[in-house]
């Protein structure tokens, strides 16, 4: 329900904003047929870490990362609020980043070989002709 | 002093703000360990993870933000029997999303791509494979030997000869048949205990078994199992991720189901529509980076 505002100051929050909603949604939509098309067209680049194809993550994430952008822009009404947003907001992105950047020196980059029993399990790979047995499933 | 928002509007921002940090939590562990982790399981006929599923949930949820935006906007204008309509569509979108989550968990527990239950290597998957053999003869000595009379299979096995004094020639045929398998398996436990089974003879051997007319019909379903290196931690990172989120989405429905079945709508809700469009709008923001993170890279 309405309720009491945070300052004496008049807020425009129900203002009329005169955003094309559909036109946004159907952006998305580009874009997320995009995304599916990166990975059906199987788009490969030179370079790996990990086993991650480098230019299909940069391509998807970029991407994710439009897509996040609209969402907040527009349907958020983000583009319409005050700088209150960058100073309620900055912590909690900071700490966020923080976490995985904190944890992937050790964890995920790292010159030294961790001793996980993964790295010396004995692994057959499966052939081909089972890959597509299993693949009939529609799950 | 404060701020030009509605104290509602604030706090539901504030929420968000620890929102953030509960999910980049988990995506960063899950990238972080994703890098860490050279053969992390990333093919679809492994991993049985389906594009067209993600992708067609990317765009149900897209559509229901674009119907919460398109209410709270019906809300502003007093027009609410139309603003009613976009929540009715918004709330069974979700029901959508969740049915399609639902059907792609439905085929990892048929897969048994489950944290824990994993085979990440061929010593394992040995294991593993010989332990649904079991369970599998078990499942047919229970025909003749009922679970209530003796639960184990070395129990069933015990008692079956005094079962079938008086069986018909047909159903002896059938009993010592499932007694020529349960040797065959008890000599493949018998290898892989002195560990002098490997993985692909033993596939070739239940392949074997199970086109053997006299075994026809026994071992129905019975499949080898391959390891999947870094499986258990794959399928404990996404049940993780995209369980909360499906939470996520419940607690959207519930919010949404109020103003729409609870109470009577009208237009002292409208801050309260726009503030459950921020929440709705965040789980949507989640879903945009985990639809690549988990269904395409």
């Amino acid at each position: 329900m309405t309720d009491g505002h945070a300052t004496d100051v008049h807020h425009d929050s129900h203002a009329p904003h005169h955003v094309w909603y559909f036109g946004v949604f159907g952006a998305l939509c580009v874009l997320t047929a995009l995304s599916v098309m990166f990975d059906v067209l199987d788009i490969r680049g030179k370079h790996t870490i990990a086993g991650i194809n480098l230019l299909l993550a940069v391509l998807v994430l970029s991407v994710a990362t439009a897509k996040a952008l609209f969402v907040m822009t527009y349907f958020m009404h983000l583009k319409f609020e005050g700088r209150w947003k960058f100073l309620l907001l900055s912590p909690t992105v900071i700490l966020a980043i923080g976490l995985p950047l904190a944890l992937l020196p050790d964890v995920g980059v790292h010159y030294y070989t961790t001793d996980v029993p993964q790295n010396s399990a004995h692994v057959t790979e499966r052939s081909h002709t089972q890959l597509e047995t299993t693949s009939e499933s529609p799950h | 002093m404060g701020l030009p928002i509605p104290n509602s509007k604030l706090g539901m921002w504030l929420f968000l703000g620890t929102e953030i940090m509960f999910f980049t939590a988990f995506i960063g562990t899950y990238i972080v360990l994703r890098l860490g982790s050279p053969d992390w399981p990333h093919d679809p006929n492994v991993t049985h993870i389906r594009i067209w599923a993600g992708g067609l949930n990317t765009f149900v949820l897209l559509a229901s933000s674009y119907l919460v935006v398109v209410a709270h906007e019906s809300m502003v204008a007093r027009n609410i029997p139309r603003a009613k309509r976009y929540l009715m569509g918004t709330f069974a979108l979700a029901c959508v999303f969740l049915g399609i989550k639902g059907y792609e968990y439905y085929g990892k527990w048929q897969h048994d791509i489950l944290p824990g239950h994993i085979a990440e290597d061929d010593n394992q998957a040995m294991t593993k494979t010989l332990g649904d053999f079991e369970k599998t003869l078990n499942r047919q000595y229970a025909r003749y030997v009922p679970d209530s009379e003796a639960a184990r299979l070395a129990d069933k096995r015990a008692a079956i000869d005094a079962k079938m004094k008086d069986a018909s020639p047909e159903v002896q045929k059938q009993v010592d048949a499932l007694k020529a398998l349960d040797k065959q398996y008890l000599a493949l436990r018998t290898q892989h205990q002195e560990l002098k089974l490997q993985l692909v003879p033993l596939s070739e051997k239940l392949e074997e078994l199970k086109t053997n007319p006299e075994f026809a019909g026994l071992l129905g379903g019975l499949e080898a199992h391959h390891p999947i290196k870094y499986g258990n931690i794959f399928a404990s990172t996404y049940f993780l991720m995209t369980g909360f989120h499906a939470i996520h989405v419940i607690v959207g429905m519930i919010m949404f189901a109020i103003p729409l079945w609870v109470i009577s709508l009208d237009h002292r809700w409208t801050d309260y529509v726009e503030n459950c469009g921020l929440y709705w709008h965040f789980v949507d923001l989640v879903w945009i980076f985990l639809f690549p993170l988990v269904y395409i890279i």
